[in-house]
C-alpha cells in the first residue's frame, strides 16, 4: 500500500482527461495499487459528468439524429453479420459469400489488436505499462555508463515530459541533486531512502528545483524507478558537478 | 440536490437500462436529452463544430456497444457517459499519431481484463447507498463552490490549462489561481473523505 500520492489536482487533471501521455501512463500505474486514489479519481469522473449535466447544451445539427440512425443500423447489420459468420464456420458451412470477409475487415476497430498487443506482454508489468515494455524490468536492455544508475527510456516521452526508467542498483547512493524542473517518481520495484522517507513499490513522489536529495537503494535489491520530468537533472555536489555535462 | 434532478438522473438511467435490451427508442430519447451538452463538452475542449458533431455520433455508437457494461450502482448515466466521451476525445485525437496512448491504457475497460482494483470496487459498489451518496454529495459540492472556484476547475476539467494559462486567461496573479484551486481541491477532499467514512461503515454493517 503506498503511502506517497500523486497531488489530488493531478488526479483531477487524470479524471478530465487531460495529462500528457507520460503523466498520464505514470498516474495510472500508481493507481493500479492505490484503492485511496481510485476512489479520487471516481469522485472527480462524478465531478465530470455533473459538470456536463449541469451545462447549457449547444444546437445539434439538424441531421444529426437520422445520421445517428444510419451509422446504428450500419454497426447493428455489421455485428449481426459477425455473428452470422461465426456461426456458419461453427457448423462447418461453407458458404463463399466473400462478402462476410470484407465487411467485417471493414470494422474500423483496434481493440482486436490491442488485447492481442495485451495478453502478449508480461502480465507481472503494471497494466498500463505492458504494451510499451518488451520484457519484465530486469530483461530489459537498460543503458548508461555507470552501474550504480543506469536508465531505460519509454517510448511515450511527449513535447512536455520525458519519460524513463532508473535503475539504481542495490545499496548505491546516488550523487546529490537538484532539478531545473519538476521530477515526477513512482518507485516500480525494490526502494530507496533520501532525507525526507523511505519510499516503495507504488509510491509516488514529487521533486522540484527546491528539492536537493541524494537517493540510496536499499541494500537488498535494484531499485526500479519510473521517472518522468520536464527538464533534466542537475547534479550539485562536486562529483556531480563533474558529471553534469555527461547527463543529458 | 432538488428531487427533479434525481429523478432525472434515474430517467437517463433507465434509458440506458433499456438501450442494453436494443431499445432504439430509448436510444433516441437518450440522443434528444444529452445531445446538446455532449456538444456542448467538446467545444468547450477545444473542438470544431464539425469535429464536435463526429465526436457526438461515436460517442452515442459507444454508448450503444457498451450500454450492456452499464451499471448504474457504480455511476449515474452522465457520469458513465462522461467517462465515455473523454476517452473518445483522447482516441480521436491520438488517432493521427499511431502507437501512443489511447484512453483504454488509462483507464483499462471491462471488454479487456478485470484489474484487481475493478473487482474491489465493484464488490463495494454492490450498494445502493453509496452511488446514492456519490450524486448528492458532488451535486451539493459543486452547486457550493463560489463562482470564482467553479471557473478554474471548468478550466481544468474543459480546458486542460495549466495554473499559468489560466492565470493569463482570466488576469489574475498565479498566486490567487493557486490558492482558489486549492481551497476548491480541499472541499472536494473533505468530501472523499466523507465518504471514506460512509465506505467503512457500509463495509463493516455487510461483514
Amino acid at each position: 500500500m503506498a503511502n506517497y500520492h500523486p497531488a489530488d489536482e493531478l488526479l483531477m487533471q487524470f479524471a478530465a482527461g487531460q495529462l500528457t501521455n507520460a503523466l498520464g501512463i505514470q498516474t495510472a500505474c500508481h493507481l493500479e495499487s492505490c484503492q485511496q486514489c481510485q476512489h479520487k479519481v471516481r469522485l472527480y469522473e462524478q465531478l465530470g459528468g455533473d459538470l456536463i449535466d449541469i451545462s447549457t447544451p449547444t444546437e445539434v445539427d439538424s441531421g444529426a439524429k437520422s445520421r445517428l440512425l444510419t451509422n446504428l443500423h450500419k454497426l447493428r447489420a455489421d455485428s449481426a453479420e459477425t455473428s452470422a459468420t461465426s456461426s456458419n464456420a461453427a457448423t462447418g458451412n461453407t458458404a463463399t459469400d466473400n462478402t462476410f470477409a470484407n465487411n467485417t475487415g471493414a470494422i474500423e476497430d483496434l481493440d482486436e489488436l490491442y488485447k492481442k498487443q495485451l495478453s502478449g506482454a508480461n502480465q507481472r508489468l503494471p497494466r498500463p505499462l505492458r504494451r510499451f515494455l518488451p520484457d519484465y524490468y530486469e530483461n530489459l536492455p537498460w543503458s548508461g555508463f555507470s552501474k550504480s544508475i543506469q536508465s531505460y527510456d519509454l517510448p511515450f516521452s511527449d513535447d512536455q515530459y520525458t519519460a524513463r526508467f532508473y535503475k539504481i542498483a542495490a545499496g548505491s547512493e546516488l550523487p546529490q541533486h537538484t532539478h531545473r524542473g519538476n521530477e515526477f517518481t513512482l518507485v516500480m520495484s525494490g526502494s530507496f531512502s533520501d532525507l525526507s522517507g523511505d519510499y516503495n513499490p507504488g509510491d509516488f513522489v514529487l521533486a522540484d528545483s527546491s528539492t536537493h536529495h541524494q537517493p540510496r537503494a536499499h541494500e537488498k535489491e535494484d531499485c526500479i524507478c519510473f521517472a518522468v520530468t520536464d527538464a533534466p537533472l542537475k547534479m550539485t555536489g562536486f562529483f556531480g558537478r563533474m558529471l553534469n555535462p555527461f547527463l543529458k | 440536490m432538488t428531487q427533479s434532478t434525481q429523478s432525472n438522473a434515474q430517467y437517463l438511467n433507465q434509458l440506458v437500462l433499456q438501450i442494453a435490451q436494443n431499445n432504439e427508442q430509448a436510444y433516441l430519447e437518450l440522443f434528444e436529452s444529452c445531445a446538446g451538452r455532449l456538444k456542448a463538452y467538446a467545444i468547450k475542449c477545444g473542438s470544431s463544430a464539425s469535429d464536435a458533431e463526429d465526436l457526438l455520433q461515436e460517442c452515442m455508437l459507444t454508448v450503444w456497444k457498451k450500454a450492456p457494461q452499464f451499471n448504474p450502482k457504480s455511476a449515474s448515466a452522465m457520469t458513465w457517459m462522461y467517462t465515455i466521451i473523454r476517452n473518445r476525445r483522447i482516441d480521436v485525437l491520438r488517432k493521427e499519431k499511431p502507437n501512443l496512448i489511447q484512453s483504454f491504457d488509462l483507464w483499462p475497460d471491462s471488454d479487456f481484463e478485470q484489474t484487481h482494483s475493478d473487482q474491489f470496487s465493484s464488490s463495494l459498489l454492490d450498494d445502493d447507498v453509496e452511488s446514492d451518496l456519490n450524486v448528492n454529495l458532488v451535486r451539493i459540492l459543486i452547486e457550493s463552490l463560489p463562482e470564482e472556484q467553479r471557473q478554474i476547475v471548468y478550466k481544468v476539467y474543459f480546458e486542460g490549462k495549466s495554473h499559468s494559462e489560466i492565470s493569463l486567461d482570466l488576469g489574475l496573479p498565479l498566486g490567487t489561481i493557486k490558492s482558489r484551486l486549492r481551497l476548491a481541491m480541499k472541499k472536494l477532499d473533505n468530501l472523499a473523505k466523507e465518504q471514506m467514512t460512509w465506505l467503512i461503515i457500509i463495509l463493516l454493517t455487510n461483514f
